[in-house]
Parts: structure tokens; C-alpha cells; sequence
């Protein structure tokens, strides 16, 4: 067994917890080019998260990340199927701003049955988090207190922790969820939720990374990170795996799995 | 399930990271908390430094301790390094060394017939395992001109990455019959089934990435994947044990 904490067998015997339920704050759904996912479409996901106690996912579809045309019809339809166990991050791709605003205009129409907030994906689209194209959504967002899920990576001159830091600083209202927690550059993340109480540390692709789950609870706190594994990409179970093995205590992990974003998106959704 | 791992390290690397585990008795302390019943291990000196002396460094390191297997590095010998195969097997057997590593890429040879030929042969021959890391220190095109020259080589894939590698393992798993993957780092939903469906559960190992990652991570996700338990327990070290069984140092 990984651990010996109440929450660690439980978790080994029937691999989900009913006292600590999770919710990913960090998925996808739908094929993508660069890899085979076996259960990448919405029923086999929900069949995942049923296994794993995964109470609710908030994502963005592939396709409106990386298909403009069909821009986030997906993610809304995968929603109104399961509105139980899906949220949408409205997908902002900046390479298109008629389409940006467009988006931006159907959010309050969908909010909060489908949308919490917005996701961008500067790395990808090659567009800086700081760039004027982005302003409609940081804006929307900060004026209403919504999330933005930001992908975020170590060094990047599109979504780093320096540009991080910029967006967090003009944008205070935002609960800005740094994706991946600048991914490498571990002491810029708890830099930055310390300097930024609306900075929150989401863990897809963390937990892969020995002693990092520690570092950011005893320097940031488990009160400011969010579970979240790119699904269909990345096996829940293995993310729970970790943070059962890793050297943190079961407050920290009920914290990390549910707490927070409970925290975040009962002002949102009513839960 | 009894968990065999096949792919961790020990030992302090050149560059420091935030959690080293330097000896063997460190190792074994953290295959404890985790419930890892023994481990095939190499020393991070062999990568950082120079193979023969993470070779020793590791043999000294697991000598008192029977959970630990060891995996030496080797490198092309034309220089007379290393002693002929016959005499090399010889010293892994007495020093309880199971199979052999190689990182071309970061230790500057390119692993063919022309390099490593004479050893390569001895290797298919006595079927001994060679692991090779995608992360570190051999490409995807090396591993595959590495198997068409030599198609019997028992050869482990390890640290093939989490973003997606299917398409590069999986046609080598359809060709080359003594070909395996380990799990560290196949994070992929649904990933271990699908293998499973398709190769059977004899062509993957239970393997952490320890101590760069957890142990945990893909142990759960094994306990719980959606295949019979007979072949967790292959994954989990059943087939690990298989392969060692069947060299012949």
C-alpha cells in the first residue's frame, strides 16, 4: 500500500474516497493530434471519473483549442449532456479576435450553467497572456470574479512566470489558476501565490515531479493548489497516487483534491 | 500485488535535485513507505559520471541488500574498458547485476553493430536484458535501427514519456517479440488496458522513474486498472522477474 493514512487505504481498496471526493480543475476532452487517448471522448471520461471519485471536471475541448471553426460547441454540448459532473472553461484561441469577441459575447448566456470562467493557451497559440487580444476575456473576467486557467510554463515568453505575474497584477479580481504551475520554475509559482492571494497552484503534469506536491505545501500552502490532470491525458489515479505517497498530511490532501475548489466555484455555480 | 520496480535510481546526481536519495538503505526506506517489495536499480553515476565508476558505486551499494537487482552501463569497447562479454557477465552475476544500460546520445557512441556488435550478439544469445531511456540519452530513431539490427535483443523501453508515445513504442512492440515498455511516466488514461487489450500483459513493466517520481503514481493506477489481477501481478513484477529468470549471465 502507498501510504498509511486513513485516506490511503481507502483509496488503495476501492480507489475513490466518499469523504474526499475530487473535482479537476484541469481537463480536456476529444482527440488531439500528437496522441492516441483510449477514453478521450465524453462517456468514457465520465466512466473515468466514476472510477476515481472525480465529482466534477471543468475543461476545454480540444477542438476549441484547436479547431476555430468549431470553436467551443463542444465543450457546451459535453456540458448540457452531464451537468452534474462538467463545467466549461470558455476556450479563448487570441489568433482570431472576431471570434474572441464573439465568445466573450455568449459567456453571460451560458454562465453558469455551462461556462465558470476562461482558459487560454498562450504557449500554443504563440500569443502572450499580456497581449491586447486577450483583454476582452481578462476583463470580463476580472469585472465578474470568474476563473481563468492559464497554461503556464517555466521560461515561456508567452505564459511564464514573468507575463504570469503581469496578468496577476492588472487583472486582482481574476482567480487566476496558474496551469501546470510554471511548469519547472517551481520557486517563481510560490512566489507568485505568495505576492497574489488570487493566484492559485493547479497541479496537472506536477505530479510526475518528485517532491514538488511537499515544496508547494510547505511553501505555499495546501490551501492554494488544485488538483487538475489534463484528462483524458493523464490517469487520475495516478495523481492521487501521488499525493497519497507524498510526504503531506490528509488535511493538505482533502485541501488539494476538493476543498479549494470548492472554495472557488460555489460563488459561481451554488455547490 | 507484489511490486518488482523495474526502472529507479539511487544516488546523488551532478546537479543537485530537491529530493536525493544517496544510499541504498535511503532507497530502501522509501520502497517501504510505498510498499515496494524490491527494485532493479542502477546508480545515477553511471549517467552523470562515468559508467565504471557508477558501476562500482552501485554494486558496493547493493551488495547487503538482496531486494535491490542491479543494471551496469556499458559503453562501445574498442578502447578495452570494460572486459569481454564472457568475463563482463561473469562480474555482473557475481555482483548480483541483472541487465545493462546505455545513453549513446549523452555518452557520445552510436549503439549499432559496428559499435557494440560483439556484445549486442553476446546479449541476444544469453537473452540479457538492455533498458534503454527515452529521457535520457536515447532518441526514438536509435531505438528503432538498434532493433532492426539486432530484432532478438531482449530490450526494455523505459521513461518513454507522458505526452503521448504510443505511436512511437507501440509498432516495436508489434514487431520485435522481446520488446517491452515500463510505466514510468505513462500517465495515459485508460493507457495500461489498451496495451494490455492489444500486446497482452506480458509486454509491460511495472516501472516508477524513482526517485525523480513517485512511487505511488503508478502503483494506484495499476491496482486499479480495469484488467484481471492476474496480470496486474505480471505488471507489477511478475514479468520483471521472468525476464531476469530467463537471462543467462
Amino acid at each position: 500500500m502507498i501510504g498509511i493514512s486513513a485516506l490511503a487505504r481507502e483509496f488503495w481498496e476501492d480507489g475513490k474516497s466518499a469523504s474526499c471526493p475530487i473535482i479537476d480543475m484541469h481537463g480536456h476532452m476529444g482527440n488531439f493530434h500528437s496522441i492516441y487517448f483510449p477514453r478521450g471522448d465524453t462517456a468514457a471520461m465520465i466512466g473515468t471519473m466514476d472510477e476515481c471519485g472525480v465529482r466534477m471536471l471543468v475543461f476545454s475541448h480540444h477542438t476549441a483549442l484547436f479547431s476555430p471553426d468549431l470553436a467551443n460547441t463542444r465543450s457546451v454540448e459535453a456540458v448540457r449532456q452531464f451537468p452534474d459532473r462538467l463545467r466549461a472553461y470558455c476556450a479563448i484561441n487570441p489568433n482570431y479576435p472576431e471570434i474572441v469577441e464573439r465568445e466573450v459575447a455568449s459567456f453571460d448566456s451560458l454562465f453558469p450553467d455551462v461556462y465558470v470562467g476562461f482558459k487560454f493557451l498562450s504557449d500554443y497559440h504563440q500569443i502572450p497572456l499580456t497581449d491586447d487580444r486577450y483583454r476582452p476575456a481578462w476583463e470580463y473576467a476580472d469585472a465578474l470574479g470568474l476563473l481563468v486557467l492559464a497554461h503556464t510554463w517555466g521560461g515561456s515568453r508567452f505564459d511564464g512566470e514573468d507575463v504570469a505575474r503581469q496578468v496577476a497584477e492588472r487583472y486582482p479580481n481574476v482567480k487566476f489558476l496558474l496551469g501546470h504551475s510554471c511548469h519547472g520554475a517551481w520557486d517563481a509559482a510560490v512566489q507568485l501565490a505568495r505576492d497574489f492571494p488570487n493566484v492559485y497552484l493547479e497541479l496537472t503534469a506536477v505530479f510526475d515531479d518528485r517532491d514538488i506536491i511537499e515544496k508547494f505545501v510547505r511553501e505555499a500552502g495546501s490551501d492554494r493548489m488544485l488538483f487538475g490532470t489534463d484528462l483524458p491525458w493523464f490517469d487520475p489515479h495516478h495523481a492521487v497516487g501521488v499525493l497519497l505517497n507524498a510526504g503531506i498530511t490528509d488535511d493538505d490532501r482533502h485541501n488539494i483534491c476538493h476543498r479549494n475548489a470548492e472554495r472557488l466555484l460555489a460563488p459561481l455555480i451554488g455547490r | 500485488m507484489n511490486f518488482f520496480d523495474c526502472n529507479a535510481f539511487l544516488g546523488l546526481p551532478a546537479l543537485r535535485p530537491l529530493a536525493p536519495v544517496a544510499t541504498a538503505e535511503d532507497f530502501l526506506a522509501e520502497m517501504d513507505r510505498a510498499g515496494v517489495e524490491r527494485a532493479f536499480v542502477w546508480h545515477i553515476s553511471q549517467y552523470d559520471g562515468a559508467p565504471r565508476v557508477g558501476n562500482q558505486l552501485l554494486a558496493e551499494a547493493i551488495a547487503p541488500h538482496p531486494r535491490l537487482v542491479g543494471c551496469w552501463t556499458v559503453l562501445p569497447n574498442q578502447a578495452r574498458e570494460f572486459p569481454p562479454p564472457d568475463e563482463l557477465f561473469r562480474q555482473m552475476q557475481a555482483a548480483r547485476v541483472a541487465a545493462l544500460r546505455v545513453f549513446p546520445n549523452t555518452h557520445k557512441f552510436l549503439l549499432n553493430a559496428v559499435s557494440m556488435g560483439e556484445l549486442l550478439e553476446a546479449m541476444v544469445a544469453r537473452r540479457v536484458p538492455l533498458f534503454v531511456s527515452v529521457k535520457r540519452g536515447m532518441a526514438w530513431h536509435d531505438v528503432y535501427n538498434l532493433l532492426a539490427e539486432f530484432p532478438d535483443l531482449v530490450c526494455v523501453i523505459c521513461d518513454h514519456g507522458c505526452w503521448g508515445e504510443d505511436r512511437m513504442f507501440r509498432p516495436l512492440l508489434e514487431r520485435y517479440p522481446h520488446v517491452y515498455v515500463d510505466t514510468a511516466q505513462y500517465l495515459l488514461d485508460g493507457g495500461i488496458e489498451s496495451l494490455v487489450a492489444d500486446y497482452g500483459p506480458q509486454r509491460v513493466l511495472f516501472g516508477s522513474g524513482f526517485p525523480e517520481s513517485y512511487f505511488g503514481g503508478m502503483m494506484l493506477a495499476l491496482k486499479h486498472a480495469r484488467i484481471p489481477d492476474e496480470a496486474k501481478a505480471l505488471i507489477a513484477g511478475g514479468n520483471l522477474e521472468r525476464i531476469i529468470q530467463e537471462a543467462q549471465q
